[in-house]
């Protein structure tokens, strides 16, 4: 019985975004783009004017928001906020860290791969049985 | 009689001790397994995305700069047209498990032609999804096989109006933000970022099962300490 798969809760959410020019345009292409009564956007283009403040902004904004179930962030711009993303450890909204034009993926860097690298240490296991 | 009752509660003891090494080495590779699905996943995504960026720079160059630019975006009031459903399955009581799925071209105008369907795309396959509920209204006291050849028949009354049609709706309504006559290559480059959604929306759920058997490896951990 208690393996018995329950879904209490079914909800229309957005996916909300932080990422270059390029990367947003293509995923409001996409049909991802929400404009709020308030005008506001669930994306950020991040350029060469955009400072770490606005980002971060913007990146609680987004995690805090009921209505958003997912944030795409270009792991360049993780980079630039890695102790936020890397504090980040609620299930939804999820994070995920994609590439970008001129910096590809790195799983070294990814948040998840980082959370869970540890088990891939042996001296770490042991010293935890120990 | 004692010496039995000892001999069977040990044996119980090491056949329980089996059975949750059995169960820890299944979550080491449940969890090993989404790891791999998981890199493999961001791969395809890479390539993915990589084609996308590469059909809106060939768009960008024939139609302009200035004709593909953040400047140009709605920015009045409207609401996403592809967005998410967010299920919670409690597979366990400690650990829950969030499931995504893709809701594409599903703007709430439109919900009721929504959109798991929109996600096989097929035009033929999806055709037959938005008629089969008439067909199995109409044909509900006959035979299956009569219903296979009724279900081959075309529709007297003309073409109905289905998700696919929808689709193209909304695909050219988002379209429509860079100007009426775009490039095919903006077309190219709206289906592959449609693509790495749906691999996201993937990649969002194993990353999610990454943590669930993360979480069950640790506790398991604790345990057989």
């Amino acid at each position: 019985m208690a393996n018995r798969v329950q879904v209490p809760s079914r909800n229309s959410a957005l996916i909300a975004m932080i990422a270059d020019e390029d990367t947003i345009t293509g995923f409001l292409l996409a049909g991802v783009g929400n404009v709020d009564l308030r005008r506001k956007t669930n994306y950020l283009i991040v350029d060469s004017k955009t400072t770490v403040k606005q980002i971060e902004d913007t990146f609680k904004e987004f995690t805090t928001r009921e209505d958003i179930a997912i944030v795409l962030i270009s792991q360049y711009v993780a980079n630039m906020i890695r102790f936020l993303v890397d504090s980040y450890n609620k299930p939804v909204p999820a994070i995920l860290e994609i590439p970008s034009k001129d910096h590809p993926y790195d799983p070294t860097h990814d948040s998840v791969l980082s959370r869970v690298k540890y088990l891939f240490s042996a001296e770490s296991v042991a010293s935890e049985r120990r | 009689m004692g010496e039995e009752e000892e001999k069977r509660s040990s044996e119980n003891g090491v056949e329980s001790k089996e059975e949750e090494q059995d169960e820890q080495e299944n979550n080491v590779l449940r969890f090993l397994d989404s790891l791999d699905s998981y890199l493999v996943l961001m791969d395809s995504l890479s390539s993915t995305l990589r084609q996308g960026w590469m059909e809106l720079a060939s768009a960008r160059h024939s139609m302009g700069a200035s004709r593909i630019n953040s400047a140009l975006f709605d920015l009045k009031h409207h609401n996403a047209a592809t967005s998410l459903e967010v299920n919670h399955h409690d597979a366990d009581t400690t650990m829950q498990q969030t499931c995504f799925t893709l809701c594409k071209w599903a703007s709430p105008d439109t919900q009721n032609l929504c959109s798991k369907e929109a996600k096989l795309e097929e035009g033929e396959l999806l055709q037959r999804k938005a008629s089969s509920p008439q067909i199995r209204h109409r044909g509900a006291s006959r035979s299956s096989a009569s219903e296979e050849v009724q279900e081959k028949r075309p529709q007297p009354y003309g073409p109905p109006v289905t998700v696919d049609d929808q689709v193209q709706k909304e695909r050219s309504k988002s379209l429509s933000v860079f100007g009426a006559l775009v490039s095919p290559k903006l077309r190219g480059a709206q289906l592959s970022f449609e693509t790495a959604l749906e691999t996201l929306v993937e990649i969002a759920n194993i990353r999610s099962s990454i943590l669930r058997a993360h979480d069950q490896v640790q506790e398991g951990m604790k345990t057989t300490m």
